[in-house]
């Protein structure tokens, strides 16, 4: 009986623990829309959105420049930092199961890096591949991103035989750098406007972006998040090691495959449309375990509840902080971030040494 | 259950395992021994899959292994290993409920109700329901193996195949692991096959057992294999000596480093002390003294120092002995003699008298094997009767005589005393002049 009703609390707690992401990003989402130099009324944004989107406005005179705010500008803005913030923590707390490593995120391991690599390269020669028309740019930058993954655990397979911590990591600020140094190159040749341009589009951001960004990014934020939550089982096993998981019937390199794809492509696609924003996989994932446990059935779910909410609540605050002017959300997160990765760095250092 | 048939495999261009044949049958605990390097881990990955085949086949349930695909392997085939490290804190429940992975069904693949009743019967049997909500990495190292045992339960397997599960343990733990495997075996008829590196464990616990050395069984068959002493010396380059365990029907195996094996001569008159009191008398030898003996204490065959005889209650006084007895003979008429005979020196205490118990330790500084030794126990009691006829004195008046047999074990190795050969007739001089000696101070005292 009381194993029972212990079993009842805990999923009781789960299904609130959704009921609040969830109610948190609704809350966030009206936030972004409201928060603005000009205001518009919580009605009236609901009137608009469910007006356009199911036909079902119940107010009749809604001034068109309002219209024209929320629908064109604020709520592309709000959902794209949704699905931006969704990707990149569902991304990181893949990559975090699958290395067995909490410090694992794409932008320290490199992922990032080499999406906005590709993404410099199309944006700046202005490629488009045949067929695949404006989603040339997320496909490129996805494509690149893989890249970048082999390299890294290339030199990880090469430098050590285990996937350490900390040589993982090491291996991503390598490849980082380098291909930041390609993307500098790139700048410098580059004349003064397009160098503008690109600079800023490297430190993230997801204004001006309308319609058509979040129509690039949706596709492979479905089919990755599909993959990704497909395989909650394969990255709880991996938990154990790969011998381990092997043993209770798990395919490790099928799922590895899968789960790396799946990863990519959230984050190629989330760099190919705002540039690289970082912490965001780290830190997200990294809360939500602290409160549900590192059950993968939900910690994957609630990171991309709670990711989007957190991207959008940081670009609320890089709007606002200076307005009129903007700041790169990359800034916020990396200010938030960079503190959480130094303390989960310690954190790991002694929990290895309490263990041993 | 487990066939493997001229199996040639291991690592790349390099065959570890080099034409091996095995048969685990249905309900068996089959043990895997050998050194370091012998190729277990190897035919232990050979048969998960982790390594490839290079030529003959493993079949698990009659199935050849490269046919199954690795769910169906995991539902007949569950692997507990050496402690393996878990990351991030998960629970024990959660570890275990990994191990239903091969059973769930479906596309969203919750844990059935089936699967939850599995995890609850594991629980329980592995006796871990207490910590299912701690976080894994805060429990002891027996109760992780015991979590890890549980997964592996939790696959509802045919076939346990264990790699050194007790490595890391502790006897308590190890033990408890063990039967708790053994208890499973029989209730449920699963097969075990194990990787083991305690010889004697092995020989406790498993059914049939099999030698590896360097890549193929140089003896495979019933544990009483493990009395071959040289095939063991063979592989693990060690003495051995094989012993059967005291009270079970097995063999255990005692190694011998190399340092006991050079010990210096000593002087058999040095070696020891004698102090007789009104009450007791002590013989303190400065070295352990291989001992036969039916004395109240320290009875059997073992190495000891100190020997004692008491008369009437112990003292008060703390009396450190590992060999004695409270006799109802007097100790003033203890009788001892030392001679040299056919170079051996020996000692020998006889007390008693008539109606009363007659109490011989003999100590002899030479070298015998256990089956000397028994001679030489055999030799002493043939003596001690032929003296007692010739004493006129058919019936001791107890039964509980004593006979203490001590050797130096230094010089060579003689293997029989028996009443026909030197040794076993300068046994039988001593206690026959002894005893002799002894009754006639008794007589005389009476007189």
């Amino acid at each position: 009986m009381r194993n029972l009703s212990i079993r009842k609390f805990s999923n009781n707690k789960i299904a609130w623990l959704y009921v609040i992401s969830g109610g948190l990003l609704l809350g966030i989402c009206l936030l972004g829309l409201f928060y603005s130099s000009v205001t518009v009324t919580v009605p009236t944004i609901l009137h608009i959105i469910l007006d356009k989107t199911l036909n079902m406005g119940w107010l009749s005179d809604v001034a068109k420049n309002e219209e024209m705010i929320i629908w064109n500008i604020r709520l592309p803005r709000v959902l794209l930092a949704f699905c931006i913030g969704a990707s990149l923590a569902l991304a990181g707390a893949a990559f975090q199961g699958l290395l067995r490593n909490p410090l694992a995120d794409p932008y320290t391991i490199g992922v990032s890096s080499g999406a906005s690599l590709g993404a410099v390269l199309v944006l700046f020669f202005q490629v488009s591949i045949v067929g695949l028309g404006s989603f040339t740019l997320p496909v490129v930058a996805i494509i690149f991103g893989l890249i970048s993954l082999f390299i890294v655990f290339g030199l990880v397979r090469l430098s050590s035989k285990s996937l350490a911590i900390e040589t993982i990591i090491l291996a991503g600020i390598i490849v980082s750098a380098f291909i930041g140094s390609i993307v500098s190159l790139i700048i410098s040749l580059s004349d003064r406007e397009s160098m503008t341009q690109i600079i800023y589009w490297l430190y993230g951001s997801v204004g001006m972006r309308g319609w058509s960004h979040i129509q690039l990014i949706l596709p492979f934020m479905l089919i990755g998040s599909f993959i990704l939550i497909y395989h909650y089982r394969e990255l709880n096993a991996l938990a154990l090691g790969e011998d381990a998981a092997d043993h209770i019937g798990v395919d490790v390199k099928k799922g590895k495959t899968f789960v790396l794809i799946g990863a990519s492509l959230l984050t190629g696609a989330a760099v190919a449309v705002s540039g690289s924003i970082g912490f965001v996989g780290l830190v997200i994932p990294h809360l939500i375990r602290l409160v549900t446990g590192p059950n993968h059935r939900h910690v994957l779910p609630l990171s991309m509840l709670v990711g989007g909410a957190f991207l959008i609540l940081a670009d609320l605050m890089a709007r606002t902080i200076i307005a009129p002017k903007e700041l790169p959300i990359g800034v916020i997160t990396a200010l938030i971030g960079a503190p959480v990765f130094a303390l989960l760095l310690i954190r790991e250092r002694f929990g290895k040494g309490a263990n041993k | 259950m487990i066939t493997v048939q001229n199996l040639v495999g291991g690592y790349t261009h390099f065959p570890i395992i080099k034409g091996l044949d095995l048969e685990v049958k249905k309900g068996e605990f089959f043990a895997l021994l050998g050194p370091n390097g012998s190729g277990k881990t190897t035919l232990f990955k050979l048969i998960t899959g982790q390594l490839p085949i290079y030529s003959g086949n493993i079949s698990i349930c009659g199935e050849e292994i490269s046919t199954l695909s690795k769910l169906e392997k995991a539902k007949k085939m569950a692997v507990l290993t050496q402690e393996v490290q878990v990351s991030f804190d998960y629970t024990v429940e959660e570890i275990i409920s990994l191990g239903r992975y091969p059973h769930q069904k479906g596309i969203f693949k919750q844990l059935s109700k089936k699967d939850r009743k599995v995890i609850e019967e594991v629980m329980e049997i592995t006796q871990i329901g207490e910590f299912r909500k701690t976080q894994f990495r805060m429990i002891s190292g027996g109760e992780k193996q015991r979590v890890l045992l549980a997964k592996a339960l939790a696959q509802e397997p045919e076939i346990l195949l264990l790699d050194e599960p007790t490595n890391h343990l502790d006897i308590k733990h190890t033990f408890q692991m063990l039967n708790l495997l053994k208890e499973r075996q029989k209730t449920t008829g699963l097969t075990i096959f194990a990787i083991l590196h305690d010889l004697n464990v092995a020989s406790l616990y498993a059914d049939r057992v099999a030698l590896l050395h360097n890549g193929s069984f140089l003896e495979a068959g019933e544990v009483d294999l493990l009395r071959k002493e040289d095939q063991l010396k063979k592989v693990y380059e060690v003495k051995v000596k094989s012993q059967s365990h005291p009270t079970v029907p097995k063999p255990q195996l005692l190694m011998t480093p190399n340092h006991f094996s050079s010990s210096q001569l000593f002087n058999f008159e040095d070696s020891y002390k004698i102090i007789q009191s009104e009450d007791y008398l002590h013989v303190h030898f400065n070295r352990p003294l291989r001992t036969i003996s039916n004395t109240a204490v320290g009875a059997g065959i073992q190495w000891l120092k100190q020997f004692c005889q008491f008369e009437g209650p112990k003292p008060d006084k703390q009396l450190p002995y590992d060999a004695g007895i409270v006799t109802s003979a007097k100790l003033e008429d203890m009788v001892m003699v030392t001679k040299v005979i056919e170079d051996i020196h020996m000692m020998v205490i006889v007390t008693g008298g008539t109606g009363k118990s007659i109490n011989i330790m003999l100590f002899i500084d030479s070298h015998f094997t256990d089956g000397a030794l028994i001679d030489g126990y055999m030799s002493a009691v043939e003596a001690k009767v032929k003296t007692m006829h010739d004493l006129q004195m058919f019936e001791s008046g107890e039964s509980s005589d004593t006979l203490l047999l001590a050797l130096t074990q230094q010089g060579t190795n003689i293997a029989h005393a028996g009443s026909g050969t030197l040794v076993g007739k300068a046994i039988g001089q001593m206690v026959h002049g002894a005893i002799k000696e002894c009754f006639s101070k008794y007589a005389e005292k009476i007189h």
